[in-house]
């Protein structure tokens, strides 16, 4: 056989070869991709929760508590209740708030041991508790899949597909919102 | 008569017959093949006594069978009241197929054996628990004919426990069974490397895998696995949690020749530290777990 088509015939199979491996590794990035958007999502829908279970809270401790009635009213007011279209560190400030109302009631309550003991109190702090770990379970999901893709796009040649096609690391949800004292959201 | 020591005397009378029947058989043996080959009078001795031999191996075994069953159905079955709240012991039954199959990992048996049926609860958790021997059906074809026979897979014990935590997905998490189950399981890693060393995860749904399996959740699974020898597997079903543990032993089996005393019940009652340790290091016995009335 020619030399010359030997060459064009393995040159053309290498460019199939990295053709192939480049849809492959494209469509990976995106699969994650979208795994991280489903996780984040889920977050969403625990941070509703939580904020809807603690609403309820809220409304059943407000003559206890009444600071904390203030405080959930303004985190209302901020985004009216919902985390749509927040940004993933707006999310963890949004969860540090829900998070001080409800210690700050927890603290409010102590003082009332017949309200601790009321039925309707207790099943709302079960509810809460409940939400609470699918919270958590949500961020834990989220934190993975963002732990697998960043892991690939920072690995050598994925690294190369992943800037071009602009699918860039993602940010982790942080379980501790104290310590993020650069975040800015005025209430 | 302390009722212990008496299933302890009658243990020893019944492995008597054996003791004498067994030698007897290893003797007319050894008389057929040194002198009864030739001699046809040594013939009928031997033959004499290997059927005496026999008759004693038969009564030896039947009054011990006899006297097992006796000691779990009275015995072992009040002590199994006093050590287990609402305990209820049934020494000839076992779990159903259709529960134990519910756990969708265990592969389907040619032949199913279960007993030592035990159900109560712990610290409040309820529970269901039974040895389990699950065989697989062999033909080989050999110029002889075809010979059938059964080889075991699984032998060990299989517990049922109340997971009062509302799921909406099936999990497992196996150190080496796969899932046989027409759901979509799929293989899931957890954050620990170790963890996922130790067992592999495999759920319908990501977020009930990370809802059940929290991190204090994988240490204690990883302690169960530490602490009990055996191929462990957990499955979270319908609010179920079942737990199956390969370790090719029985529990509450009373053997031949080896002293029945208070070490020996003290280990039975130990044979139950697995599924305490499951309960107390899964957490299980913690209000969130109990069902509320």
């Amino acid at each position: 056989m020619n030399p010359i088509v030997i060459i064009l015939l393995v040159v053309l199979g290498i460019v199939v070869i990295l053709g192939l491996w480049y849809i492959t590794t494209m469509n990976a990035l995106r699969q994650l991709e979208v795994k991280v958007e489903e996780a984040d999502s889920g977050i969403d829908v625990a941070l509703t929760k939580r904020f809807d279970a603690l609403s309820k809270l809220v409304g059943a401790t407000k003559g206890y508590a009444k600071h904390e009635a203030e405080l959930f009213e303004k985190v209302t007011k901020w985004r009216k209740g919902l985390p749509d279209n927040l940004t993933m560190e707006q999310k963890q400030e949004f969860q540090g708030r829900l998070n001080e109302v409800q210690s700050g009631i927890n603290v409010a309550v102590e003082a009332y041991p017949d309200l601790k003991a009321d039925k309707v109190f207790l099943n709302l702090q079960n509810s809460i508790n409940e939400v609470e770990e699918h919270l958590q379970a949500a961020r834990r999901l989220y934190n993975s899949n963002v732990s697998t893709i960043n892991q690939r796009i920072v690995s050598f040649p994925t690294s190369i597909v992943a800037g071009m096609i602009a699918v860039a690391k993602k940010d982790f949800f942080e379980a501790d919102t104290e310590k993020r004292a650069d975040v800015d959201v005025s209430f | 008569m302390d009722p212990l020591l008496a299933y302890q005397t009658k243990k020893q009378q019944a492995e008597k017959y054996i003791l004498i029947g067994g030698p007897l058989a290893v003797a007319a043996v050894a008389l057929f093949l040194l002198v009864g080959l030739n001699d046809s009078v040594f013939q009928w001795i031997s033959g004499l006594l290997f059927v005496g031999a026999l008759g004693f191996i038969i009564v030896g075994s039947v009054r011990f069978n006899k006297m097992v069953a006796d000691f779990k159905h009275n015995f072992l079955k009040d002590k199994i009241g006093e050590w287990i709240e609402d305990g209820v012991y049934k020494p000839d039954q076992g779990l159903g197929q259709n529960t134990v199959y519910g756990c969708e990992f265990l592969q389907s048996a040619d032949r199913y054996h279960a007993e030592d049926f035990i159900s109560g609860s712990l610290d409040g958790v309820p529970f269901q628990m039974c040895d389990i021997k699950l065989e697989e059906r062999r033909v080989e074809h050999t110029k002889n004919g075809t010979r059938t026979y059964y080889v075991p897979f699984f032998t060990g014990q299989f517990y049922v426990v109340d997971f009062n935590k509302n799921f909406n997905g099936a999990l497992q998490v196996l150190e080496t069974e796969k899932p046989r189950s027409k759901r979509p399981f799929k293989k899931i890693k957890m954050e620990s490397v170790q963890f996922n060393k130790t067992y592999k995860t495999y759920t319908t749904d990501d977020h009930t895998a990370f809802y059940l399996i929290t991190p204090q959740m994988m240490e204690r699974m990883m302690t169960v696995e530490k602490n009990h020898p055996g191929n462990i597997g957990f499955a979270f079903i319908d609010n179920k949690m079942y737990l199956a543990i390969d370790n090719n032993r029985s529990l509450l089996e009373v053997q031949m020749f080896r002293k029945l005393d208070e070490a020996r019940i003290a280990g039975f009652k130990a044979d139950f530290d697995l599924i305490h340790d499951v309960i107390h290091e899964l957490k299980l016995n913690q209000n969130i777990f109990k069902e509320i009335a």
